[in-house]
């Protein structure tokens, strides 16, 4: 029989942090988004102060019980490797692994000698020795079924981290007393659509007809029944399926009211977007730049605007530069207050190596991007930079409480002192 | 890509063509790859006698076993230190390395635990 785990980091963003400053052990701990603007990730300690995913860092941070709650600014460096770490763990364990997310994974467990249970505990007790992050694993003979397992591992101190869901009877006894919207991939807009079809536990869903099913939630629906009902349809991947576009977004930490800025801005954007795609060998044939205010607060104005072009197919910085910019002009208008913008790029293929009628301009070689890259890479990110992308940045996303990098620089290592 | 290695030569054919090793990497030597390895700063001269300075690079690692007399990355009162972790009467002890503090009891109840054992150190500039 086939068997999917699903291991799950908990509050994992804090869990990094936590991983290398001891003194947050009990400590609540909020991580922040990008641009420091709500919580992402909390511990547990955090939660129990009443602190919600999304609550605005700004509204919430004078309040007297907060006072203690240790605030950080994400630190995705840092969180990419640990989420590295916990992969070449769990390798070591099982003979495939599927990074679904950054901090979850699913594990085949199929057919592994041994009992399972003890198996998971002994995972789960290596990646927290060696990674420092506590893991709850759920399994079960499908994905869906695993995802769920790993819900309840999480959900209730009582099942200690670990949840099996390879038995019927198990399984429905759980499907009896849980609600439709645990189920993975049903989500807050499908859910008052369930209801109204009298469907409220996860053993209603499993046993209502399939054509009903299909008319609310189409094929999807009725492949997550079969998966809840313990017939396989999601297969495991071990990599992720080469993108179809790539994006490079941004909140700016202070609205952009400038020309001038949001060129720089969106510069950037087109640099650190044409690095992707160079890191992934690719050459992108269309690019998007788009602009907008921030929708929550209209009565300063409201402006959304997005343009778009196909170009000759390129990775090279400073061509993609000069597109996004020509785009930038077209929809940039005078008398708003950005709050957002990005660089799109689509139609991506492997980077070509076909001949050019015409040579192309010197400052697009290839070569120079390749020594931009390697200089990069050895003296840290954004070492050198075209001028385009600014050099005061007064936009930059505000991360005021970012802690060190301390697996990926080397001159943010932890530090002991010597006893 | 464009780097000569010893191998390709324009006149004469290297003799040493099809023995091309490439530059020792020591993040290969000091196994760096592995999850497990960190690397730690040094602060404190405290294990000069057994030759770690202050501003030394330990590399720790955090998958193996605990030994006596190992040198390791301990967390005590929400501090991280580097220590000699010594087995006495059955129990763990962190021992400083010039005997200028008392021992302290290694017990996660007490948050004192083992972080990490220390299995190398870099110097950059003796």
């Amino acid at each position: 029989m086939t068997v999917y785990g699903l291991i799950d980091c908990n509050s994992f963003y804090c869990s990094c942090q936590r991983a290398f400053e001891p003194r947050l052990k009990r400590l609540p701990v909020v991580v922040l988004s990008n641009n420091d603007g709500c919580a992402i990730a909390r511990t547990a300690e955090a939660k129990g102060l009443g602190i919600k995913m999304g609550d605005a860092w700004h509204l919430i941070r004078n309040e007297r019980k907060l006072s203690g709650v240790q605030w950080y600014s994400s630190n995705y460096p840092l969180y990419a490797d640990m989420s590295r770490r916990v992969y070449q763990v769990l390798l070591e364990h099982v003979p495939r692994v599927e990074p679904y997310s950054i901090d979850e994974m699913f594990l085949d467990l199929t057919g592994l000698p041994g009992d399972l249970a003890e198996r998971c505990e002994v995972i789960r007790g290596r990646v927290e020795q060696i990674t420092k992050i506590p893991t709850c694993v759920g399994w079960g003979p499908t994905k869906a079924i695993a995802k769920l397992a790993n819900y309840i591992a999480k959900d209730r101190p009582e099942m200690e981290g670990l949840c099996d869901l390879t038995d019927e009877r198990t399984r429905m006894r759980f499907y009896r007393n849980l609600p439709v919207s645990e189920v993975w991939g049903i989500g807050r807009r499908l859910v008052p659509r369930l209801h109204d079809a009298g469907i409220r536990t996860i053993a209603q869903f499993v046993e209502a007809e399939p054509a009903q099913i299909r008319k609310i939630m189409a094929i999807t629906g009725v492949r997550l029944q079969a998966e809840l009902r313990g017939e396989s349809c999601l297969q495991l991947s071990e990599v992720a399926e080469q993108r179809k576009g790539l994006a490079c977004t941004r909140s700016f930490g202070q609205p952009i009211t400038i020309y001038g800025d949001m060129r720089e801005a969106i510069a950037g954007f087109a640099v650190r977007a044409s690095e992707k795609l160079r890191a992934e060998g690719m050459d992108a044939g269309h690019v998007s730049v788009f602009i907008q205010t921030n929708p929550h607060k209209r009565q300063d104005g409201w402006y959304s605007n997005q343009a778009a072009i196909t170009c000759a197919p390129t990775n090279n910085a400073l061509a993609l530069v000069g597109t996004a910019t020509r785009l930038l002009r077209a929809i940039w208008r005078d008398g708003f207050r950005y709050a957002k913008g990005g660089v799109l790029l689509n139609d991506l293929a492997p980077a070509g190596k076909q001949a050019s009628l015409f040579a192309a301009p010197e400052e697009q070689s290839p070569a120079l991007m390749d020594a931009m890259d390697a200089i990069n890479r050895r003296f840290g990110r954004e070492a050198i930079k075209p001028l385009s992308t600014g050099v005061e940045r007064a936009w930059r996303p505000r991360q005021g409480m970012l802690s060190s990098r301390f697996t990926t620089e080397f001159g943010e290592v932890m530090e002991a002192r010597s006893f | 890509m464009s780097a000569y290695a010893g191998d390709r030569t324009t006149g004469f054919a290297s003799p040493a063509a099809d023995a091309i090793e490439g530059p020792i990497d020591l993040s290969d030597v000091l196994d760096l790859r592995r999850p497990s390895r960190y690397p730690v700063r040094v602060r404190g001269a405290t294990f000069a006698a057994r030759g770690i300075l202050d501003g030394d690079v330990l590399i720790a690692d955090t998958s193996g076993q605990q030994e006596s007399g190992q040198l390791v990355i301990a967390c005590a009162a929400g501090q991280v230190l580097l220590a000699e972790l010594r087995a006495q009467k059955g129990r763990w002890w962190l021992v400083s390395g010039d005997d200028s503090r008392e021992p302290i009891r290694v017990d996660p109840a007490q948050d004192v635990d083992i972080w990490a054992t220390v299995t190398g150190v870099v110097r950059e500039k003796p």
